[in-house]
């Protein structure tokens, strides 16, 4: 396939210290749809309704919401971002591991990995009860199913998810939920370390670590359109089967 | 030195107001004290109870229950083998006759000449059990489920399992003679309810299974499950085909089968 | 009596970390009138017992943790740094050390900035065979690391926002670095879930387990 470099997205990573584009997208399915998207503006991609992470955060409408004082609206909020991110993670890890195409040891990784953020979407589940949000789908669009475009996007996403956490951290109200969030933090930077070193880089690129504002995480989660909505399988029409 | 009763009673009256008068003024007010240069003092305060529970990460159950499918995400042509110059065995469409989106059981998958991820997929065509090869590019995102139906022709049941569990069974009519139900591993391809049609019950699964008699049926003859407006020729060789069962059954399974679950037919 | 070590015990909240919390104010009382202790008109206890914070968040706590948090970059910063002294690490352990030096004393320059002139200096610090014998030295990186980001998660939500802002930018780095080395050691990189955090106590009394706080 030849190809014009320049419908392709800039080589300059998504966030510093990430991988490229191309680096996570050996199939071109990501960056196709990244064409499509790169035609419109930022703004004007949050204001599309097709980008899944702004809706299910409903971050483009005035949140809804009973009488609940601000301050636990804002951990709620936190809390479902945070849970958006792991069911992200999770889905990913355990697709992965069901698909069979990774060995040794990224194969294990993925077990121990998946198996701490599907941890997370329940503990964070269970916290939130009723207000939790529903597990979005996904379409990881053969990215679960190639070693070197998982371990490339792993990166991506526990790098994504420390930077994520560690903004919203000085927001939360509850120090109890800090104390938990703090503690997930650190184990998805953990994870960090662990899928850099299999990538052969350096688990801990720098002295700092720097937060990613909530606009921008979900800007890159909605850039790879892994989230996507159910497929239309239930239907109204009189059947016609043969009876 | 001991104390009183009383006294106690007062230290504790006493404490607590200043307790109460150091936690509303703040700490700086009525603190009177050096930093001290010794740093082997416990000083800090504790950390908090945390809000979630205890972190119990489990290992995925085995997939010796698990069946896959994925949505048709464009048109396609399914092939006999994982490449582009393959003879092709059937055009895959994204809509089914219902207008719902077309769904295909997974069965497998390989990488193609140039690296790119073909995928084997169960087909909705004559003759049944009709798999093929289509581009990864051509389907959405996978979806794993635990269920399973199976059909006993002979002993006219369905029996849905979970995770190898039996969750639901039901007597069943199945196709006359002239027009049998067909053998074979098929799935769930679709759910119709609120339609008024009696004699399909209040619901109705398509599957990817066909018959093999009623080829010039509209529609294509596809062998549906659904509900009847004849419960007493239940159990029986009675349809067309089609899996029927009494209405409170198709109900019951409607709330535990989902779309995709595999359907074996025996 | 002031110009002598004075400490004020406040009976409002916990009276001891790392122990079994539920103490009541009159054992608390008791405990302190029996060690010598004083009562000053309004109830305020003055005695010889260590200051305790009311825990919530304030600029003078952020600088009482900030100086533990100094303590334990310093430690990182220096053990890292006689290992690297001592040359007897190779290839990829010499790699880490090398890294994670770096950012030790990064961590510790700034943590230090931040407090300013009420920086504590460093203790002497004796590591022994940990930072000349290779095996030694990634079973204490190992401790160490895992005790830093549990010491930190711990005081995390003591401190206030700003704070608590940039104490997050360093603490995900001591995570990376616990599975750093913890991969080196051939050992999980991510032992559980959810990190449990750690009170200063338990930080102190982890870090003289592995040798690396004295006594």
């Amino acid at each position: 396939m030849a190809e014009d470099r320049t419908l392709r997205p800039s080589p300059s990573p998504l966030w510093p210290g990430g991988p490229t584009f191309d680096e996570i997208d050996p199939s071109g399915a990501i960056s196709e749809a990244a064409d499509r998207i790169r035609s419109t503006t930022r703004g004007g991609l949050l204001k599309q309704a097709g980008a899944g992470a702004t809706i299910l955060l409903g971050l483009h409408t005035p949140a809804a919401g009973a009488a609940a004082p601000a301050s636990q609206k804002r951990d709620r909020a936190i809390l479902n971002y945070a849970l958006l991110l792991e069911y992200l993670q999770a889905s990913f890890y355990t697709e992965a591991e069901r698909m069979r195409a990774l060995k040794g040891a990224l194969a294990r990784q993925a077990q121990v990995v998946g198996a701490h953020e599907r941890d997370h979407v329940r503990s964070l589940r269970a916290v939130l009860g009723g207000a939790a949000i529903g597990r979005p789908r996904f379409d990881y669009r053969g990215v679960t199913e190639d070693p070197s475009a998982f371990r490339d996007t792993a990166v991506a996403f526990e790098d994504l998810a420390v930077a994520a956490y560690k903004q919203q951290a000085p927001r939360v109200q509850s120090k109890r939920l800090l104390g938990a969030l703090l503690s997930i933090h650190s184990v998805e930077a953990r994870h960090a370390a662990w899928i850099r070193y299999l990538a052969g880089r350096l688990p801990a690129p720098d002295a700092f670590d720097e937060p990613m504002s909530q606009r921008r995480v979900v800007a890159i989660v909605d850039d790879t359109r892994f989230i996507v909505a159910p497929a239309k399988t239930s239907g109204k029409k009189r059947p016609r089967f043969t009876g | 030195m001991t104390i009183t009763a009383p006294e106690r009673r007062r230290l504790r009256r006493a404490a607590f107001v200043a307790g109460a008068l150091v936690a509303s003024a703040g700490v700086c007010v009525v603190v009177v004290s050096l930093l001290t240069t010794n740093r082997s003092h416990t000083s800090l305060p504790p950390p908090p109870r945390s809000a979630l529970p205890l972190g119990r990460p489990t290992p995925l159950a085995s997939d010796a229950h698990l069946a896959r499918w994925a949505p048709v995400s464009a048109a396609a042509i399914a092939r006999r083998a994982p490449d582009p110059s393959a003879p092709p065995v059937a055009r895959l469409d994204t809509r089914t006759p219902e207008h719902t989106r077309n769904i295909v059981g997974l069965l497998g998958r390989t990488r193609g000449r140039g690296g790119r991820l073909w995928v084997r997929v169960r087909l909705a065509i004559l003759p049944n059990g009709t798999s093929a090869w289509v581009p990864r590019r051509a389907l959405g995102g996978y979806v794993f489920v635990h269920t399973r139906l199976v059909i006993d022709r002979r002993r006219l049941q369905a029996v849905l399992s979970r995770d190898g569990r039996v969750v639901f069974r039901a007597p069943v009519g199945i196709g006359k003679p002239a027009w049998p139900t067909p053998r074979g591993e098929f799935y769930v391809r679709d759910r119709l309810t609120s339609y008024r049609s009696p004699a399909y019950g209040p619901l109705a699964f398509g599957t990817s299974a066909r018959s093999r008699v009623m080829t010039d049926w509209p529609a294509g003859g596809y062998i549906g499950i659904h509900g009847t407006d004849h419960p007493e020729l239940l159990p029986g060789r009675v349809s067309h085909g089609c899996i029927r069962m009494a209405n409170r059954n198709i109900l019951r399974l409607g709330r535990l089968m989902p779309v995709g679950t595999p359907v074996i037919v025996r | 009596m002031i110009g002598e070590e004075l400490t004020v015990e406040v009976v409002a909240g916990n009276a001891d970390h790392d122990e079994p919390p539920r103490r009541t104010r009159a054992e608390v009382l008791e405990r302190a009138v029996v060690a010598g202790g004083a009562l000053l008109a309004g109830g305020v206890l003055i005695t010889g017992l260590p200051r305790l914070a009311t825990s919530a968040p304030s600029p003078k706590q952020d600088a009482e943790i900030l100086n533990f948090a100094l303590l334990i970059e310093q430690l990182q910063a220096a053990f890292y740094a006689e290992s690297l002294t001592h040359g007897r690490l190779r290839g990829q352990l010499r790699q880490f050390a090398e890294v994670v030096e770096g950012h030790e004393r990064a961590h510790r320059k700034f943590v230090e900035s931040a407090l300013g002139s009420n920086a504590h200096g460093p203790p002497r610090f004796r590591f022994g065979e940990t930072t000349s014998d290779p095996a030694k030295f990634v079973a204490a990186a190992v401790a160490l690391e895992d005790t830093a980001l549990a010491a930190y998660n711990g005081q995390g939500p003591n401190l206030t926002a700003p704070t608590l802002g940039a104490a997050a930018r360093i603490v995900s780095v001591e995570a990376r670095h616990a599975a750093w080395a913890r991969v080196l050691a051939g050992q999980t990189p991510a032992p559980v879930a959810v990190d449990q955090p750690a009170g200063e106590g338990q930080a102190r009394a982890a870090l003289k387990r592995s040798g690396l706080l004295g006594g």
